[in-house]
């Protein structure tokens, strides 16, 4: 693509998010010299009780987002491959536990050895370096619903780290829906499930208590979540003003958003962070500024994001004049239902936000959800990204893709690739089914109704 | 003056030229073989087109490209997709095909097209070879025969071997095993033939079946890959006469249909032809843009033809 075609016109508060997020970053780096217990997690984001808990916090997903974001993900991935570890991991998890590979490494330490030695492929790379940043863990939580590989995930890190370090493991009842009085947030299925991992939450404090020999702080948890919940609110208030015609912001943005609400502390500086996202797009709204400079397709994108390729596929359907508005991942995710917080007593809400990851949910309950967003937002078309190695996210797709054909004759495209691994990723794959599935929306229009039918592709 | 329409179709190993009057009727078509997606063979397959028209390339009154490489044919008014281009340009050949399979080179495609030829949904391979052009010729290569004869001896092939892979490396290696083991050719050849036509059915599942079928691209040259599919499918198999130049064939009529129509704005594709650069350069003055609807909308049925089909039952 020529970037003088660039039709994408994304927000510029993001910016301070990613200033934020390096900031982040480099007080994690270190915590250890700061005297900081640190823990190593991965899964629905408990970072407000590691906040009151006074712990330093690694996301380990996060951290492989961010090093495939930034193009840095080679050095842990072949780590992790030395390991033993091959392409079809997830590649998150691939790159993480390449990282504690290069951490263990980059500290002077020997690995466990039960499953590999260092081959000396790795750490011939410089960028290994940021790769070989993350400070030691104390202590390792998992918190990782509705994907098999995500709940074991902590303990090959366990694993990696010589079976020395504690570990604690939450775990998360897969929401079926298929009760005759279960939906969407409600049900005894759901009931029972939130009670179930609330219970689990209040043993993951007596264990924090236990590693940190302190009594563990409600109050500070209860104000974390007030920001967070703050927080929470005016990303949902952002969003729902994206349903405009033309949306003032795109998924990308809302993209760009994720690692804030994910894992950064909950204060001030959050809110403030959101407010400012908010208010860029009401500014917008009224200005009648587009997110896509003429705005001529809206479409739904279900899939993880493809970390390496962010600004490239955000230019990509700008291109094409298609505003990418909503998906699975933004709208079903991030404490994406904050009237659920009781900030002062948080723990049961955010028991139900681990339980409503977008992969812990059976088809019926995410055919609703990416019904009504196509509804709300009055797309198109859709758009799957078929993450190679995140099985979870694209197991019920093509049971979506049938539902929004025969239900709102809304046409899907598929095309392969994945989070942290842009290998997967073929660009005349993409290009060749959204240029197609674009020209027969245009006949659609032409006819001034709906497909008989819709793509597969 | 008499108009004429050019459609393009640079695909992985051949590049297709067709050339149509006003009506729709085909002037004259060309098939290059290439080795991969190359300029010059699309202006070889462009230039004996245009030869066998009379005419040359300022007589043009309007282009459309498809394919791979569709952006590397310069002068061309807009690109549309295969996809549409197969279907526009199948329907027009066969009135009334529901669902056409395209076989080309590198990829294979099942659309379902509704009763004015138009796509309704589309499915294509995603991530290899399998099922493809390539396939056949890596298996021509592993019995060490000629493409040409490889139909030949799949239909004299009697017993139903198991051939599981459909990477088109490892089936390779699967051949080599089974000859190995003394097998006759012609079995290997007709269990490849009909593990192929299977994995099509797989595809056409994404879709749903529709009737009347039409096989078109390169494979459906191979006679014993059409009456494997009729039998997988359980239905006949029509076969154009010239089953390689549908998408260019429909390329050129969608360059008919939107010659002359105003621009709506940036289409989908449009930027991915150099415009500045004068190929094939319309008459002075004429508007070669056209809308994004332009080309699709128009049922395909109206274009007359002097094309034959053949029919292959399962």
């Amino acid at each position: 693509m020529d970037a003088t075609q660039d039709r994408s016109n994304r927000l510029s508060v993001t910016r301070a998010g990613g200033q934020l997020i390096t900031d982040y970053w480099d007080d994690l780096f270190q915590a250890r010299e700061q005297g900081k217990q640190i823990v190593w997690y991965n899964g629905g984001a408990l970072n407000p009780i590691f906040q009151a808990a006074g712990l330093a916090w690694c996301h380990g997903e996060a951290f492989a987002a961010r090093l495939a974001a930034q193009r840095l993900e080679g050095p842990a991935q072949l780590a992790g491959a030395e390991y033993g570890y091959n392409a079809e991991l997830c590649s998150y998890a691939r790159t993480h536990l390449g990282c504690s590979v290069l951490t263990l490494g980059n500290q002077g330490h020997k690995l466990a050895g039960d499953e590999g030695e260092h081959s000396g492929v790795v750490g011939i790379n410089d960028s290994a370096e940021l790769a070989a940043r993350l400070p030691f863990p104390d202590f390792f939580v998992n918190n990782y619903a509705g994907c098999s590989t995500g709940q074991q995930w902590d303990g090959i890190s366990f694993r990696v780290f010589g079976k020395q370090l504690p570990i604690f493991n939450i775990s998360h009842p897969f929401l079926w829906g298929n009760k005759p009085d279960a939906g969407y947030l409600r049900g005894e299925e759901w009931e029972s499930a939130s009670r179930y991992v609330a219970g689990q939450l209040r043993e993951l404090i007596s264990f924090l208590e236990a590693q940190t020999g302190r009594p563990f702080d409600y109050d500070a948890l209860s104000q974390a979540m007030t920001y967070i919940k703050r927080a929470a609110e005016l990303r949902r208030e952002g969003l729902d003003l994206c349903r405009a015609k033309p949306a003032p912001a795109t998924f990308w943005d809302w993209i760009a958003c994720v690692a804030p609400i994910n894992f950064l502390p909950g204060d001030q500086a959050l809110v403030d962070y959101f407010a400012g996202v908010r208010d860029e797009i009401a500014e917008r709204l009224a200005a009648g500024v587009s997110g896509v400079r003429d705005e001529k397709y809206r479409l739904y994108f279900d899939g993880i994001m493809n970390w390496n390729k962010l600004g490239f596929l955000s230019r990509k359907f700008a291109e094409h004049g298609a505003a990418v508005l909503c998906g699975r991942y933004i709208h079903n995710a991030f404490w994406q239902e904050p009237q659920l917080i009781d900030t002062a007593d948080p723990i049961l809400g955010m028991a139900q936000h681990y339980l409503l990851c977008p992969t812990n949910h059976g088809t019926k309950t995410l055919d609703y959800l990416t019904l009504r967003d196509c509804r709300d937002y009055d797309v198109d078309g859709i758009v799957f990204h078929s993450t190679r190695t995140c099985r979870a996210f694209t197991g019920p797709q093509r049971l979506l893709a049938k539902s929004a054909q025969d239900k709102l004759g809304i046409p899907s495209i598929f095309f392969e690739g994945d989070v942290a691994d842009a290998s997967f990723y073929k660009e005349e794959i993409l290009e060749s089914r959204l240029a197609a599935m674009l020209e027969a929306i245009d006949v659609r229009r032409a006819r001034g109704g709906q497909l008989a039918g819709a793509f597969s592709s | 003056m008499t108009r004429r329409y050019l459609g393009v179709d640079l695909g992985s190993t051949t590049a297709k030229a067709v050339v149509t009057d006003a009506g729709g009727t085909i002037l004259a078509a060309s098939t290059v073989q290439m080795g991969a997606v190359s300029q010059r063979g699309m202006q070889r397959a462009v230039d004996a087109a245009l030869a066998e028209a009379g005419i040359t390339a300022d007589g043009l009154d309007g282009t459309v490209a498809t394919g791979y490489g569709r952006r590397l044919v310069p002068g061309a008014a807009r690109t549309y997709t295969e996809i549409t281009c197969h279907a526009r340009g199948t329907a027009a050949m066969c009135p009334g095909v529901r669902l056409v399979i395209d076989i080309g080179g590198q990829d294979s495609k099942a659309i379902t097209v509704d009763p004015d030829g138009l796509v309704e949904d589309f499915a294509m391979n995603d991530r290899c070879a399998s099922g493809t052009g390539r396939f056949y010729e890596v298996l021509a290569r592993a019995l060490e025969c000629d493409l040409s004869e490889l139909a030949d001896l799949a239909r004299r092939g009697g017993r139903d071997l198991e051939v599981s892979s459909m990477c088109a490396t490892f089936a390779e290696t699967e051949i080599v095993s089974l000859l190995a083991q003394g097998l006759p050719p012609a079995d290997i050849a007709s269990s490849v033939h009909r593990a192929i036509a299977a994995r099509t059915l797989a595809l056409v599942a994404q879709v749903g079946k529709r009737t009347p079928v039409v096989l078109t691209g390169g494979v459906a040259r191979n006679r014993a890959a059409v009456h494997f599919l009729a039998e997988a499918l359980g239905t006949d198999v029509q076969v154009p006469d010239r089953p390689q130049i549908t998408g260019a064939y429909g390329a050129a009529l969608l360059a008919m249909e939107s010659a002359g129509r105003p621009p709506a704005g940036p289409e989908p594709g449009s930027g991915d032809v150099d415009m500045s650069v004068p190929l094939f350069p319309g008459p002075a003055g004429q508007d070669r843009s056209c809308d994004g609807c332009d080309g699709v909308v128009a049922p395909a049925g109206a274009v007359q033809l002097g094309l034959r089909t053949r029919a292959v039952t399962k």
